[in-house]
């Protein structure tokens, strides 16, 4: 995987004496070939055509703004924070590499990911978001993913709630700011009332990791997130945390482009065609744990 | 507590403080040029700037910061102006620190004592000479511990460009936090991490408080130096006021008045007197004021005052307070605009062209430095942070062009003059009011004034200090031939020094004459009154 060279491991191979220098260049190689999947693996043909028909972006490096608090998808690596990773990265080096440019990350909040790329301040968002219309009016949307929610709850949970329904009234959700959770539950606050029972409050953070801590901290009750970002943080807090259920939230995830560059959409999409071709889309999935059942073809969206 | 110290020494983290004081750095020295502009224009004497700096600060100072950083990082693009992020959050924060820092420089040009102003426009500075020279060092002094405040601001605020995708200190904590879920080590580590910047900038302010604290170095040759570590919060030393240091200084020998023997007595006789009214007669006009008015709002200060004060001659203006005497002194040397009138010196219209158009602050600065009217001033005015030496051998210098040696030489013999050589390298407020009120005279002799303006110079200074200021105005008044304006409640020194008295009431003499004649017999019954209250009150050591 091509990602940002750190500066500090380029100073420390220059004190190495140079018999460590091969040892180290011997393994790295190794490492390169044991890869287990990389882009080359889509059809090299293919993508030769595509850059071919849409060479603009060809030996670029673009800005990919993410919201990196998102673990499986987009975070800094634990073992060396100058990096991204996660299925997202992955495979948005892979769309990269097809296309022949290569990807520096610009981490924003997560309500910002579509002002940054409105601003010109990002090139593309492949960042776990959800493709809506309301979205669309900002960015045009490559769509590459099913959703599944995950209801995140205190251990036991003890409100008993069961899904975006009126097991939620009265209780106090966790969103990030700009997620489309928030007008789902928002809109419990009719029913709720005709119900006669309290409406349930949302606190807005400005992350993933915030949302979490809310709950841990006992002021918000529950999380509804993407199922694969609630199951990660009930597995780092299995003793406080649990995933009340799953449910289907109908959106897609998109990789979001600018509204005014059409044809790097239609080359980002194409591009994905052939990284799914190639199987690295599911390979991918599988590389992170995600479920397959995410795996979805790809769509254009937009406003009109 | 290995996990904190594992954060704490990460080298992702502490790359991450690179960015903070990038950032910092760009806020505080943006902001620093832009508050220095903004200052300037608010205390400028055109209203448009004034009003433009004002909206400017409305407006950026009532904003929140992460809104001016989203701004300049997503808005400006839609205008064209691409900035990189770390730049962006540069400009926002530079923005915003302005007007703070402007309203800081405007309190401390507008804390220096405007009597200090006034005295260094009397010596005929130009704006920019007391700017430099009298204002900014005195401002720069107390202002250090507010700036002390607004760097360490500054530095915590920069963690608000994390919004703007720079990767400073605070977002590289949020990121690792939300990839490791060690919320608790990171967010210490970085906490502490930031403490550490925000202790060294206490450091650095308290260093620079101490390199520029005046009694560091000065005249302190007996007594301890102040040292850095007086200014460490549990050492208890009185920073501020100098108590201690004035009455160390009071014990200071002084040395026994040269009253060289050769002195002609002081008071003059008749026929002195009458032989110097002849020659004083016949010589030119030093000063004249035709018809001069003016008037504060409603009530007027100044109605038609007419009054010709000739070469050599020693005038006291006699009269109580708000009869204008002040303001009279005030308008000879265009310290004070006027409403109608003239006031000539040495024949020439002070502060106006040949059309009579009013001149810039800064060619009447140098009129009045040409024309030479020295001023004292009731309250000394004594620039505050200059020796003794140098409050009469700086305007000298920046001024008149002296070299360092000749108004050094200048001062020191003026120094002298006065009785005060021994005091020559002592803060002013290390001097008693008496020796105070001595430097400003030898300050105001420096030049060379052809007219000497003395605003009741002895009515600030306890009674047992008067006679020390009377005896110097007293020799230069005969030894010395000046010619002299004083407004004075010293009866009898008036009586004695005194060519000619004018008595000033409601901003007009009702009377004037030969100092003698008016004094022991005052035609107007106003002036009756008055000297007749003078003379019950009169403090027995005013006059000997």
């Amino acid at each position: 995987m091509e990602r940002r060279v750190l500066p500090q491991t380029q100073g420390m191979s220059r004190a190495l004496p140079w018999r460590k220098i091969a040892l180290g260049a011997t393994i790295a190689v190794g490492m390169v070939a044991a890869a287990p999947l990389s882009a080359q693996a889509a059809a090299p043909a293919a993508c030769a055509a595509l850059q071919a028909k849409y060479p603009d972006w060809k030996g670029k490096t673009l800005v990919n703004a993410i919201n990196p608090h998102t673990p499986g998808y987009e975070t800094i690596d634990p073992k060396d924070p100058n990096n991204y990773i996660g299925f997202d990265i992955d495979l948005g080096e892979a769309i990269g590499e097809c296309l022949g440019f290569k990807l520096t990350y610009k981490p924003v909040t997560f309500a910002a990911l579509l002002t940054t790329l409105a601003a010109g301040q990002a090139d593309i968002v492949i960042s776990d978001i959800y493709a809506t219309k309301e979205r669309a009016k900002a960015a045009d949307f490559i769509t590459y993913s099913k959703v599944f929610d995950g209801v995140l709850v205190a251990k036991g949970n003890p409100k008993g709630i069961n899904g975006i329904n009126i097991s939620m009234c009265g209780s106090a959700a966790a969103e990030n700011t700009g997620y489309v959770e928030v007008p789902l539950i928002q809109a419990l606050i009719p029913e709720c009332k005709k119900a006669g029972k309290a409406e349930p409050t949302i606190q807005l953070y400005d992350n993933n990791a915030n949302c979490i801590q809310a709950i841990l901290a006992g002021r918000a009750d529950t999380y509804v997130n993407d199922v694969n970002t609630v199951d990660s943080a009930v597995k780092a807090y299995p003793d406080k945390l649990e995933k009340a259920i799953a449910v289907t939230i109908p959106y897609s995830v998109g990789i979001a482009v600018p509204k005014d560059k059409p044809k790097f959409r239609d080359a980002v999409l194409a591009a994905l065609i052939e990284v799914q071709k190639a199987g690295t889309h599911m390979e991918l999935l599988k590389k992170w744990e995600l479920d397959v059942n995410n795996f979805k073809e790809p769509d254009i969206l937009t406003a009109d | 507590m290995s996990l904190f110290l594992h954060y704490l020494s990460m080298p992702y983290l502490l790359e991450g403080i690179e960015l903070t004081l990038e950032v910092t750095a760009l806020g505080l020295g943006g902001g620093l040029i832009l508050g220095l502009i903004l200052a300037g224009m608010q205390l400028s004497r055109f209203w448009v700037l004034a009003a433009i700096a004002r909206a400017y600060t409305v407006i950026f100072r009532g904003t929140p910061l992460i809104l001016q950083m989203v701004f300049a990082y997503d808005a400006l693009p839609h205008i064209g102006i691409k900035l990189p992020a770390v730049l962006a959050a540069g400009l926002a924060l530079a923005c915003n620190e302005a007007p703070f820092i402007a309203e800081m420089l405007r309190a401390g040009v507008l804390g220096v004592d405007r009597g200090q102003v006034t005295a260094g426009q009397a010596l005929g500075m130009t704006p920019r000479v007391l700017m430099w020279r009298v204002i900014a060092p005195q401002a720069i002094r107390t202002m250090i511990p507010a700036f002390g405040n607004e760097a360490v601001s500054a530095l915590k605020n920069s963690s608000l460009a994390s919004v703007v995708a720079v990767q400073e200190l605070t977002l590289r904590s949020t990121q690792l936090a939300s990839s490791t879920f060690d919320f608790f080590s990171i967010f210490f580590a970085s906490g502490l991490l930031y403490l550490v910047l925000t202790f060294a900038i206490s450091v650095i302010q308290l260093f620079v408080e101490w390199l520029l604290d005046l009694d560091r170095a000065k005249s302190l040759t007996r007594r301890r130096k102040r040292k850095f570590a007086d200014y460490l919060p549990w050492r208890r030393v009185d920073l501020t006021t100098k108590l201690e240091l004035t009455e160390a200084t009071v014990a200071d020998p002084e040395p026994v008045q040269t009253e060289p023997a050769d002195t002609p007595p002081l008071a003059l006789t008749r026929e002195e007197r009458t032989r110097r009214a002849a020659t004083i007669a016949r010589n030119n006009i030093a000063v004249e004021t035709k018809d001069l008015t003016k008037s504060y709002g409603a009530q007027k200060v100044l109605g038609g005052l007419d009054l010709t004060v000739r070469v050599g001659e020693v005038v006291a203006l006699l009269g109580p307070s708000g009869s204008g005497k002040s303001t009279l002194l005030r308008c000879i040397n265009h310290l004070e605009s006027w409403d109608g009138g003239t006031v000539r010196v040495g024949g020439r219209r002070l502060g106006f062209d040949d059309d009579g158009k009013l001149l810039s602050p800064r060619a009447i600065a140098n009129e009045r430095a040409t024309v030479g009217v020295g001023m004292v001033f009731q309250q000394f005015n004594l620039f505050a942070h200059l020796s003794a030496k140098e409050n009469v051998a700086g305007p000298l210098r920046w001024v008149h062009g002296m070299t360092r040696i000749d108004a050094d030489r200048r001062a020191t013999e003026l120094l002298d003059r006065v009785g005060l050589s021994h005091r020559a390298d002592a803060l002013p407020r290390h001097l008693s009011g008496g020796q105070q009120q001595r430097v400003a005279i030898a300050r105001a002799l420096a030049p060379n004034p052809s007219v000497l303006l003395l605003d009741e110079p002895t009515s600030a200074l306890d009674p047992e200090l008067v006679n020390e200021v009377l005896e110097v105005i007293r020799r230069l008044a005969i030894d010395d031939g000046l010619t002299m304006i004083i407004s004075t409640h010293q009866i009898r020194f008036a009586d004695e020094v005194a060519d000619r008295v004018a008595f000033l009431s409601g901003g007009a003499i009702i009377e004037e004459g030969p100092a003698h004649e008016v004094l022991s017999n005052p035609r107007n019954p106003l002036t009756a009154r008055f000297l007749s209250v003078m003379e019950t009150d009169k403090t027995p050591e005013a006059v000997r």
